[in-house]
């Protein structure tokens, strides 16, 4: 079978997760962490016959290692590793170390990253990369020495047969297209990509990232499940575990409009207060009680005081103040076309709240500015829209499935043999897949 | 969004000691507040309609107690918010007085001991908001604020009592007890 018939391959490696499958599939196939667990000589050199029981993460000793024992590498040590779901399960074991070769985006492991590949294409995927197009993700601000490296393991070491890189934030715009409330399909808007461990706020115009502009904001995903844990424990519930926490994260929280109003109603409808039934295991169960943290954990977006000291800045005055160091020419675009990606974003009406706030924050500002005019000039206002669509928790995955599969993405691909004509600097530059005049 | 305001901070007609409040209060314990009506048998004494004339600074420092006492910073708009920030505190050292096995006698007990035993006033040595509550010119205006605010943690007692064992008479609510850990503005009594 030609490359030219077989649906793209993509793949989208982030910190936590690694999300795989087909272009033109509603959702990857596979969603694992981007973990890999190999022998114990990558963990930090205890020597390769001996069984590491307290072994090092290998992020401690940093990366692979010495690589002091050739010879012992000979051997079949190199296919003895396990990526995923497995990663973790080996790493509990002895004799593994586990390693996350993605840190904050960014390749930092290319050994490892090398055999996540394999074991993704060959072990998860199973096809032969030869036979497909491979459209991969990168971060905004990746280092184009680092998209080389990319190309040279995909064509080299894989073979592919031809090679597409986007950046994540410009995918999860383009998934937005599916929600009906898009109608001209623009690459210009705000990406608010909260995953597990950070939340980012990144403005893309017309397909470029004003990398300029972007902030991160250290409250994701993890830190909401450490906020319902403590009120778990502040209320000496029976089981206040991580994995309980997280689950009443997932099954009950919500975002309100307003906190005092809702410690109101839930004094008046107790039928608002729940239960969650942990199963311990064993055959015990235990029934813990679920109240007003359904409310007040996804509010620290929105409050980040009531969590912790250190970072005060509300979530709608950082997309604010992002969209107000960009260019002037592309802000009205911004404020239009405000796009929600990532796990934590999945909360029930949390883009409304968000609308609603910045919608604030931008009418109080021009109301000041017609004061100041002191005319009678009125300003025609500003149209503040969030976008939430179906396909929010895997969106730069599905942005890429989405213009994988239109009939002239792969002659936006490099392929093997203009790799081998021109090497790897080819990859520094990608004509833009579904910006203008594309009609994807 | 910040901490939440007292919506009292607009009446300007009200007595000021030091830079403290002393706003109406419906109440039946005696002091120097101007009394507002009692409510009818057939209000609802928990929640209390804001447009109501009954309605005073200790519903709104009830209502705003769970969600103010998880902020560490608050900006004092005016005599009321000190008001607001006295009552949330004292909350606070109500509930720490709550165990989570006393009845609603025991506890009832307990709050009225610590209602009326001595406190201290703003410019105290022991005052711990010294910085934002200014003393009190004199001694005539000391008694009445000292009077004053003992109102305040009379009548708080009950309402507080009535609220975290409305569901049952024996057990307080663990959902009010949660918020004996946490400490508004970082401070308490």
């Amino acid at each position: 079978m030609s490359a030219s018939q077989t649906p793209a391959v993509v793949m989208d490696n982030g910190t936590g997760y690694s999300k795989l499958g087909f272009a033109g599939n509603d959702a990857p196939s596979w969603v694992f962490p981007t973990a890999i667990a190999t022998k114990a000589a990558a963990g930090g050199g205890s020597g390769g016959g001996r069984p590491a029981v307290a072994q090092k993460p290998s992020f401690l000793t940093g990366g692979a290692g010495p690589s002091g024992h050739l010879s012992s590498k000979r051997g079949t040590e190199d296919l003895d590793f396990f990526i995923g779901d497995e990663a973790l399960n080996a790493a509990k074991g002895p004799g593994y170390g586990i390693d996350y070769p993605i840190r904050h985006g960014q390749i930092e492991n290319w050994d490892h990253m090398e055999r996540f590949w394999q074991s993704s294409i060959f072990k998860y995927l199973r096809v032969e990369p030869e036979d497909h197009y491979f459209l991969l993700t990168e971060p905004p601000l990746n280092p184009p020495e680092s998209r080389e490296s990319t190309a040279e393991i995909m064509f080299e070491s894989f073979n592919c047969a031809g090679l597409y890189i986007a950046v994540q934030a410009v995918l999860a715009l383009a998934a937005s297209w599916t929600s009906s409330k898009v109608q001209d399909r623009s690459l210009t808007g705000t990406v608010i990509d909260s995953g597990d461990g950070v939340t980012h706020v990144i403005p893309v115009a017309e397909g470029y990232v004003i990398g300029s502009s972007i902030r991160s904001i250290p409250i994701a995903g993890r830190d909401i499940t450490y906020f319902v844990q403590s009120l778990l424990r502040d209320r000496g519930e029976p089981d206040s575990s991580l994995k309980t926490a997280e689950s009443i994260k997932e099954e009950f929280c919500y975002v309100c409009p307003d906190i005092v109003k809702e410690f109101s109603k839930y004094d008046r409808e107790p039928d608002k207060f729940q239960k969650y039934v942990v199963d311990q295991g064993a055959g015990r169960k235990v029934t813990v009680d679920v109240g007003y943290e359904r409310f007040l954990a996804p509010e620290i977006f929105f409050n980040p005081e009531i969590n912790s000291s250190d970072f005060l800045t509300p979530l709608p005055e950082v997309v604010d103040g992002v969209i107000q160091s960009s260019p002037i020419d592309v802000r009205k675009g911004l404020y239009k076309n405000i796009v929600l990606s990532g796990g934590s974003t999945l909360y029930k009406d949390f883009g409304r709240r968000l609308q609603r706030d910045i919608r604030h924050l931008v009418d109080a500002r021009i109301r000041l500015s017609e004061q100041r005019a002191g005319t009678s000039v009125r300003s025609s206002g500003l149209e503040v829209s969030v976008i939430t669509h179906k396909r929010q928790r895997y969106g730069p995955w599905f942005g890429g499935s989405l213009l994988g599969q239109t009939p002239e993405f792969r002659s936006y691909c490099h392929t093997k043999q203009e790799y081998d004509e021109i090497g790897p600097s080819i990859v520094r530059r990608f004509a833009l897949l579904g910006g203008p005049g594309g009609n994807a | 969004m910040p901490a939440y305001h007292s919506s009292f901070l607009s009446d300007t007609d009200v007595r000021i000691i030091g830079n403290f409040g002393l706003l109406p209060l419906r109440t039946r314990t005696r002091g120097p507040a101007y009394t507002l009506p009692l409510l009818g048998p057939e209000d609802d004494e928990i929640h209390v309609d804001p447009e109501s004339e009954s309605y005073d600074i200790l519903d709104e420092t009830l209502v705003l107690f769970r969600a103010n006492t998880l902020f560490r910073n608050f900006e004092i708009k005016g005599p009321a918010d000190r008001v607001l920030i006295y009552g949330i505190l004292f909350i606070s050292e109500c509930l720490g007085k709550i165990k989570p096995n006393m009845s609603g006698r025991e506890a009832e007990k307990a709050l009225n001991t610590l209602a009326l035993e001595h406190f201290a006033l703003p410019g105290d040595p022991t005052f711990p908001l010294n910085a934002l509550f200014a003393p009190a010119r004199d001694r005539n205006e000391a008694d009445t604020l000292r009077q004053y605010i003992s109102q305040i943690r009379q009548e708080l007692t009950i309402r507080l009592l009535s609220r975290v064992y409305f569901d049952s008479a024996t057990t307080p609510s663990k959902w009010w007890l949660s918020f004996t850990k946490r400490k508004f503005m970082g401070k308490n009594l």
